[in-house]
């Protein structure tokens, strides 16, 4: 999915969209809510008051776990 | 087809719609509106020198301040984004923030000059005095009223990323 379909979808600005991607702005409790329930998810998913952990590191660490039984 | 069907073709062609329906891509301005307001001074002062008997710098001055009102003007529709199509809430959010910094600062100026006004008169110091004076103050106030806001809003912006198209 492109910035410009989420952007059309939650009915922002493209550029919003980079800018809320990039921790750069922090939306509004309804535009949040529309974001999550574009995707289906719930808030906390999307927005966190601490920094996610990057997707690499969770890969890495599910990779480690799913290797561990073996 | 009819004069109204050409006129409408024409603006497409010629790509004003872009500028007219505001599907420029906002950009920020953070150092040139600097320049464009120093011009804008710089021309004042220059025609404010020479109103009386109008010589190569009035004109060079003239030609500095309404280059200067044209340019704050073309930063105004590149900049960010104000009017056109509707705002999303961060636009407004921007908007309202550099309208509001930039009213306070045009307010303070307008009290400043007021003050100024019959102080410089008692000390021989210059005030606006043709009628010319007064009307290019008035252009500065406008120029500098589309200068501001574009200038406060292109801080206020994060810096765009590379990839902000996608």
């Amino acid at each position: 999915m492109s910035r410009r379909e989420l952007a059309e979808a939650v009915g922002v600005n493209n550029q919003t969209i980079g800018y809320l991607e990039r921790g750069d702005y922090k939306p509004s409790l309804e535009l949040a809510m529309r974001i999550a329930a574009y995707f289906g998810v719930s808030i906390e998913l999307l927005f966190s008051f601490r920094p996610f952990e990057p997707v690499a590191d969770t890969l890495r660490r599910a990779a480690a776990a799913g290797e561990q039984p073996q | 087809m009819t004069l109204l069907g050409k006129m409408d073709r024409l603006v497409y062609a010629t790509r004003l719609d872009r500028i007219l329906f505001m599907k420029v891509q906002p950009r920020t301005f953070r150092w040139s509106p600097l320049l464009v307001l120093a011009a804008l001074v710089a021309g004042y002062v220059l025609m404010a020198k020479t109103v009386g008997s109008p010589n190569r710098s009035f004109f060079i001055g003239w030609m500095l301040f309404y280059g200067a009102f044209l340019v704050a003007a073309f930063l105004r529709i590149f900049g960010p984004r104000f009017t056109g199509t509707v705002l999303d809430e961060r636009e407004l959010m921007v908007k309202s923030r550099a309208y509001a910094i930039s009213g306070v600062v045009l307010a303070s100026f307008a009290m400043l000059g007021c003050f100024y006004m019959p102080g410089a008169g008692v000390l021989g110091l210059w005030q606006p005095d043709a009628p010319l004076d007064w009307i290019n103050l008035g252009f500065g106030f406008q120029a500098a009223g589309n200068l501001l806001p574009t200038w406060i809003a292109s801080w206020l912006e994060p810096r765009l990323a590379a990839d902000q198209d996608d």
